[in-house]
């Protein structure tokens, strides 16, 4: 039973990753910054095999929340089939008549593989255009270069104090009634990028990942 | 030369007809010999993120579908095609699918994305989505290439002029 006087926060998780996604872990780390004594939560997770479309009460889900967090990996500099599967399927819930909250605001947290989260910057792009179709308040987005360190480190005390600052963010956004426009946030891992590509050089020496066929890219850090 | 045009069955319009219509013809002329390929949202499943493409046997996904046959005769084609509907500026999620399961030949891609009510922030979404990393990852994922040609169509003329240019490229 959802309290009524509660805000409503829909999570919605892009991964398929299951219980090893980095974007899990990303999503309860705001989820646990909501206390349930004051938000009717609500959480889903896409889907790799689907009879029609998603269900209804998953795009009812979407449709009535106060606020709407995505949290997923980058797939191709955009979004993942399945993410962009739910977003057309509620789109058309949407066009087809079906009733939503105008004043929803959304949220993103993006995760990436590689070192610079300015890579997630088209994922943030479509985001927005998403928002701007369906007249929904986009807030912000909190991107994050190489997910999987991120998630290493995040508990080594006194670091990654930029991605607490961040969640907390956007905890106090949900709260507040702010309309006021806001900048993302960009998290670097904390292993410096240079490391990280020497760890991807040797799997590419050991032949266990795609060759790249031009020469090495200087990572502007 | 073999080209490889794949499209979003699922979203067919009079624009979207007349663009594969107008781009087949214009490679046919070109000498190209072209199959098409028509896939729908339920023919493909989307990627798992497990890396295996990556890691334990390059560039073959673990959820066998239709993709992945297409994806053992990639070699032959010299050029892939992909004809999407665009929504938010961002391929279809069929599309999507397609592309991150590495169908994409390693010599000419080309993106074709269409709407007839997209606007300028989704095209150029669209553009910088499609092109502008191509070649400058950190790693090259089975289903890019560092060289790709995009274009958008908002209409029947859009069409005519994207072939126009294609003649040139595709010699």
């Amino acid at each position: 039973m959802l309290d009524e006087d509660k805000k409503i926060i829909c999570f919605v998780n892009g991964s398929l990753r299951g219980k090893r996604a980095s974007s899990l872990e990303f999503l309860n780390d705001v989820e646990l910054r909501l206390l349930d004594t004051e938000y009717n939560k609500t959480f889903l997770t896409v889907k790799a095999k689907l009879k029609k479309s998603y269900p209804e009460n998953m795009l009812k889900s979407i449709a009535c929340a106060d606020a709407i967090v995505f949290v997923f990996p980058l797939h191709n500099y955009g979004l993942p089939g399945a993410l962009m599967r739910l977003l057309e399927d509620y789109y058309q819930y949407i066009e087809a008549g079906n009733k939503y909250n105008k004043d929803a605001k959304v949220y993103m947290v993006v995760n990436c593989g590689f070192p610079r989260p300015e890579t997630n910057e088209e994922a943030i792009r479509v985001m927005k255009n998403f928002s701007r179709r369906l007249s929904l308040n986009w807030r912000f987005a909190i991107c994050i270069g190489t997910g999987p360190v991120v998630v290493m480190t995040k508990k080594v005390p006194f670091f990654d104090l930029k991605l607490k600052r961040a969640y907390a963010e956007m905890v106090s956004d949900i709260k507040s009634d702010s309309r006021e426009k806001r900048d993302n946030y960009l998290i670097k891992p904390l292993i410096p990028a240079p490391i990280l590509i020497m760890i991807k050089n040797y799997y590419e020496r050991k032949g266990q990942m795609i060759q790249r066929n031009h020469k090495p890219q200087q990572t502007k850090e | 030369m073999n080209t490889l045009l794949v499209l979003d069955k699922d979203s067919k319009t009079k624009l979207s007809e007349d663009l594969k219509a107008k781009v087949v013809r214009t490679l046919e002329e070109k000498g190209h010999c072209v199959e098409v390929v028509e896939l729908g949202k339920n023919d493909v499943s989307p990627c798992l993120g497990c890396l295996l493409c990556l890691t334990k046997h390059p560039g073959e996904c673990v959820t066998k579908d239709i993709v992945n046959e297409i994806r053992k005769n990639v070699k032959k084609y010299s050029a892939t095609f992909y004809l999407t509907p665009l929504l938010f500026g961002h391929f279809s999620s069929t599309i999507a699918n397609v592309i991150a399961k590495g169908t994409g030949s390693h010599n000419w891609q080309v993106m074709i994305g269409f709407g007839e009510d997209i606007n300028d922030e989704e095209k150029s979404t669209f553009i910088d989505l499609t092109a502008k990393h191509r070649g400058k990852a950190d790693i090259i994922h089975p289903g890019l290439n560092s060289q790709v040609d995009v274009f958008v169509s908002r209409s029947i003329e859009d069409n005519t002029i994207i072939c126009e240019t294609l003649k040139t490229h595709a010699g």
